[in-house]
Formats: structure tokens, sequence, C-alpha cells
């Protein structure tokens, strides 16, 4: 089981990068044979990972979420798994290459620096600890594909306002659908996140001795929650529409990659396992 | 094959000369009746408002272009018309310009999507006033074909090419879907209309026309199942609109800046779209500074014209391959009919003398060997003709030795004196 594990472990970043290839050829030539495989192969990689990831928490005897390489795949496969339902539910082919990139980064990383871990602390075997990092994942790979279409926005509002109908004008889709994917992506995201924070300030307590709400992690979060709940308020209550709205899932996900980066490094605390 | 014809078009003429010889359907019908009683066996005559186009398989094989000419101008008197706007085209070159019109590419707007649909027209009219032949049959399917392949098979009509369908298309790049939009249309003149009905088209839910002439404005609002917004009132109404398009012949500025801006303030911000497609223009061009205000004018909507018009003409080549290959399967149809009924008639030569011969000796012989005799003499003539039958056949089909084919028909004729009328006589009679 072991060599399997290896093997996927660098096979995942070709196959990314395959699917990458793929879809940024369909964007940029929109060849027949392209466009029908596409979605079929971002399909077999996503089981593959899925694959990996079970044989991961089977071998090592816990889920691949104790360290932040192990996280990263976990991470690459739900930002793939978001798009993946994305394109079942909308009408949406194009865009895959952009959101695959993120998935392919992070893979990468994962694959170049992830160890075979099998004594990890007691506490992060416990269940809840599995679902407070799991939504934490799904929520912030919501964030990424929203900041993607939050991007692709700007990037088109900008061609437009400007009279600049190249390729990349033709063959993004509207602006109205990518601000639609942009927000519905943050909602939900922000509702995971929101999960990740009860189940965090309710068990964290009980399960850190010395647990404190003055944890690096837990402020540039709790930030980040609140950016977002913003956004999606001016939205609700104040009809903000378009550039607006992009703007705070922006700023939210910058703090947010920030905050994952900064807050383990700058600080140990108890929210530190690596 | 003697397929004569003469047009004007958009290379030979200018638009006033072009317009003064449209044809309508009785001037179409009242000409096919002079060339049918003078000069043409059949033929076919295409009219739009930027070409008309006569052709037609002469009757004796002394022919003129001037009769045309002179049919046509007889019909129609244009003043200023001279001989040299019109383009004569003959034979193989007349049915390769029909199949360049029907592809689109022989069109001002290359890739004109109308035109096949005029052409099938056209073929349809002579047939139904009896001036198709099987050549003329034979030459509209074919040229059907051409254009539904090059609709097909190449990219020749994608893009927007119009002001007008290059506004719908920027429009459907800012909105998902029309159907819950409100359109606002200011003006109801030629532009205005077309872009009306583009949008419309387009499954726009609610559409509104105002004009400064109230009548021509409701008629315009009545074509397009809209309503009609007096001129003095629709600015009031201005933040009800997704989508703003004007199209007005005024010379001043209709809709400024701050009043945009006052309508951006009623929206809350909620995008719109002003196509401004009038010169000059009707709405303030500093309003595209506004936030979610996506203004644009007939110089950028031109930029998306001439992008799909250099991405149409980079098709052509494609087309010229594909009218090439349609060109060979023509002709050799064209071929084939005088080689067919020469091998039929080479065939049954053969066969008469054989029964002849069987007769000779049927009272001579048993009735089990003249059995005998008749199937051997069968397979004989059959194995004998085999090669020359072949042969005949694959000249005839490949199109490529026209010279060739013809001059072996001959030869057999010659040589068995198969006096017989072969099946081009037969169909040109």
């Amino acid at each position: 089981m072991l060599t399997s594990i290896h093997l996927l472990n660098i096979l995942l970043p070709l196959l990314y990068f395959a699917a990458f290839i793929f879809y940024a050829y369909d964007f940029f030539n929109e060849k027949e044979f392209f466009k029908k495989s596409k979605s079929a192969l971002l399909f077999i990689i996503l089981i593959i990972h899925i694959f990996y990831l079970v044989l991961r928490t089977i071998e090592f005897n816990h889920p691949p979420i104790t360290t932040k390489f192990e996280i990263f795949t976990v991470l690459a496969a739900a930002i793939v798994f978001s798009y993946f339902l994305l394109e079942l539910l909308t009408e949406i082919r194009g865009t895959g290459a952009f959101i695959i990139i993120f998935a392919l980064l992070f893979q990468i990383l994962s694959s170049l620096f992830i160890e075979d871990l099998i004594e990890v602390k007691e506490v992060l075997k416990n269940r809840l600890l599995g679902l407070h990092v799991i939504s934490a994942i799904l929520g912030y790979a919501g964030f990424t594909v929203s900041a993607v279409y939050g991007i692709l926005f700007l990037i088109m509002y900008k061609k437009i306002k400007r009279s600049k109908f190249d390729l990349i004008y033709n063959r993004l889709p509207s602006l109205e659908i990518m601000e639609r994917l942009s927000y519905d992506s943050l909602v939900i995201g922000f509702v995971l996140l929101t999960l990740a924070l009860i189940i965090g300030f309710a068990w964290l307590p009980s399960a850190f001795p010395e647990f404190s709400y003055f944890d690096p992690k837990i402020i540039s979060t709790t930030l980040v929650w609140l950016i977002f709940a913003i956004g999606i308020m001016t939205k609700i209550f104040a009809k903000w529409y378009g550039k607006k709205v992009i703007y705070f899932s922006l700023i939210g996900f910058g703090v947010a990659i920030l905050s994952l980066g900064l807050s383990n490094i700058i600080s140990q605390s108890f929210h530190s396992f690596y | 094959m003697n397929l004569i014809g003469i047009t004007i078009n958009h290379t030979t003429a200018p638009i006033e000369l072009r317009e003064a010889f449209h044809l309508n359907q009785d001037e179409i019908a009242q000409l096919i009746a002079r060339l049918k009683e003078k000069l043409f066996s059949e033929g076919f005559i295409l009219s739009t408002c930027n070409r008309t186009e006569v052709f037609g398989f002469p009757q004796s094989s002394s022919y003129n272009y001037t009769h045309i000419y002179e049919e046509l101008t007889n019909l129609k008197k244009v003043d200023g018309v001279k001989p040299e706007n019109f383009k004569k085209y003959f034979s193989c070159g007349a049915v390769k310009h029909t199949f360049e019109v029907a592809s689109g590419i022989d069109s001002l707007l290359i890739g004109d999507s109308q035109i096949l649909g005029q052409l099938k027209e056209a073929f349809n009219l002579s047939d139904d006033l009896n001036f198709s032949g099987s050549f003329t049959k034979r030459l509209a399917d074919a040229a059907i074909k051409v254009g539904k392949r090059a609709i097909k098979e190449t990219r020749i009509g994608e893009g927007a090419v119009t002001i007008s369908f290059a506004a719908v298309q920027v429009i459907e790049k800012i909105y998902a879907s029309l159907e819950n939009k409100k359109a606002l249309v200011i003006g109801a003149g030629e532009t205005a209309e077309l872009a009306a009905v583009h949008i419309k088209e387009r499954g726009l839910s609610e559409i509104s026309i105002t004009n400064r002439t109230a009548e021509r404005g409701k008629e315009l609002a009545q074509k397009v199942f809209g309503k009609f917004i007096p001129f003095d009132e629709y600015k009031n109404q201005l933040y009800k609109f997704d989508i703003i398009i004007s199209a007005t012949s005024s010379d001043d500025i209709l809709i400024s800046k701050k009043e945009i801006k006052d309508m951006m303030k009623h929206r809350r911000g909620s995008s719109v779209v002003l196509m401004d497609i009038a010169i000059p223009r009707d709405i303030d061009p500093s309003s595209a500074d506004i936030d979610n205000v996506f203004y644009h004018d007939i110089d950028s909507l031109k930029i998306i014209v001439d992008q799909n018009l250099q991405r149409r003409k980079f098709e052509i080549p494609k087309i010229k391959r594909l009218i090439e290959e349609e060109l060979v399967a023509f002709f050799s149809w064209y071929n084939t009919l005088d080689i067919v009924p020469t091998i039929k008639v080479f065939r049954e030569f053969f066969e008469n003398i054989r029964i002849d011969e069987l007769n000779k000796i049927k009272n001579k012989v048993t009735e089990d060997d003249y059995h005998k005799i008749d199937d051997m003499t069968r397979r004989m003539i059959g194995r004998l003709l085999h090669n020359p039958t072949i042969t005949l056949k694959e000249l005839a089909e490949s199109g490529q030795n026209v010279q060739e084919a013809a001059s072996h028909a001959l030869l057999i004729t010659n040589l068995f004196k198969l006096n017989e009328t072969t099946g081009k006589d037969r169909l040109e009679k």
C-alpha cells in the first residue's frame, strides 16, 4: 500500500498538470477533442485523488489533516471538487484552467514535502477536529473559487469598459455569470467557515489547556470571517452589485492566504502542530 | 456547358445603381417571360438590394451578353448605367460564380447569412415559373450544398458583422440572459429598428421605444411587441432600463453625463448598458467613466465588426477548396451525361447483334444447345465489353480528363456507327 501511496503522490501533480493543459488549451483554441474530454479527465483525477486520501487515512491511521502539507493535498482536492460541482450545476465549461492551477500549486507543494507520519498527537485524531478542519478546508476552497471568478470578473469588466475585445473577452462567460459564481461560492465558503469556527469555539477550549482567544490563527480567521460577512451583508441588505462585492471576496481571500501562511510562521501557539 | 449570365454587385457598381436594379417578384416574372421567349431555355434570376444576377442556358449556340443586358435595362430604366457595371460569366466560370455567391464569399459582408436563402428563393421562383430545367435544378442543388457546407464546415458565418449585431453581442457578454432585462430604444430609424429586432430576438423580456415623431415610434413599438414612451417623458424613466440603445439623427447630445449619474443613483449602482449607435452621438461619451455603466459607441463596436470580418476572411481559402470539390462533382455529373448514353447504346448494339445471330441458328440446333449457346454468347459479350465500359465510366466520373472522355465516346460512336442521340443532347432539347 505504501508504494501505491508514494506513486500516487508523484502522479497527482502530473495529472493536475495534464488537466490544466487540457483546460488551458481548450480556453485558447476550442478544439472539439479537448472540449469533450477535459471534464471526463478531471473527474477521473478527482476519483484518483479521493482514493489517495482514503489510502493515506487507512495506512497512517489518521485523516491527512495533521500537517500543512497533508492539508494542502486535501485543499487541492476540495478546490477541484468545488469546481467540478460548478461544471455540473452551471453551463460554465471554459474557465477551469484558472481554478485548476490553484489545485496544481497546492498539490505540488504537498507532494514535495509531505511525510509518511504515523505518530501524531492524540488530540489530532479526534473526530470533531476532523470536522473542524475539513469544513475549514472546504470553506477555503469555496473562497479560492470565489476569488478566481472575482479576478476574472474584474479583468472582463476592464476589457468591456475599455473596448478591448480580444481572445480573453471572447472566451470568458458574461460578467453577470462570473459575479454570480463568485458570490455563490463565497456564500458556500462562508457557511462552511462558520461551521468550522463554531466547532472550534465550542470544542477547542476543552481540548487544549493552553487555549487562548488571542491566538493569532483565531484572530485572523475571525477577521476573514468578518470581511466575508460584511461582503455578503452589503449584497443582501444594501443591494450592492458587481465590483464592490467582488472586492470583499478578494480582500477576504488575500487576508485568508496571509493568515494561513503568516500565523504559522510568526507565532508558536497551541494552534500550531507543524 | 454553355451557362451564361451577367451580374451587377458591389464590385461593379455603386449602391444607387445596385438598388435601382433590384427586381421584385413581378418584375422577375416579367423578365423570365421575355428571356424564355427570346434567349434562354432555362435559368434563374437572383435579385437583392445588393446584387442582381441573370443566368441561363441559351436556346441557340449564338448568344450574346448584350441581349441579356438589353432585356434587363428595357425592364428597369436606370439613369447612368453602363454595360461595364455588369460582370459577365460563362460556362465553368458561371457555375463557380454561382457557388461563390451561395457560400457568401462574394457578398459585401463576407459570409452574409441571408444570401443562401435568397438564392434558394430565386431557384424556387424559377421552378414555379417553369424556367427551371434539369441543368438549373442540378445547379441549384449543388449551389445550396456549397452554401450549407460553408456554414457547417467553416467559420464563415461566425461573429457579428453589423453594428447592431455587435451591440447585442456585447450586451450578452455583460448580462447572462436577457430574459429578465428591460431595454429602451431611442429613435425609430433603420438602425434603431435593426437593433430593436435583434435584441428582441435574443429573448428580451420588455422593450420600450421612444421617438421624437410619435407615429413612427409607435409603429416600431408595435412591430417588436414593445411599449411606446412619448419623447418628452422617457428621461424620467431612464432608471428602469438595463439596456439603452440610442440611434437618433439628433445633432446634439440627448442624454448628459449628469442624467446618467442620477439614473445610476436611482438604480443603486446596478449595471446599465448604453449603446450609442448614432452619428453624431446621442449620449455623453464621458458617461463611460461612471462605475457599472458600460458605454459603447459606433467606434468601439466597429472594432468587433472589423475583427469578425477579418476572421471570416481567413476562412475564404477553405471555402475556395470546398467550391473546387463541388465543381469537380458537378462537372463529373455533367460529363457522365455524355458517356452514359454512349455506353448504353454501345452495349445495345452488341446485344442486338447477339440476338440476331441467335435467331439465325434457333431452328438449326436442339433447344438444349440453344440455351447453352445463348448463355455462352451472353457471357462472351459481357467479358468483351467489361473493360471498355469500366474505362469509359471511370473517365467520365473522375471529371479530370473531360477531353479524353469525350474523344473516347466519339471514337466509339464513330467506329461502331452508333448514330444515336446522347443524353446531353436530349437534355438540351
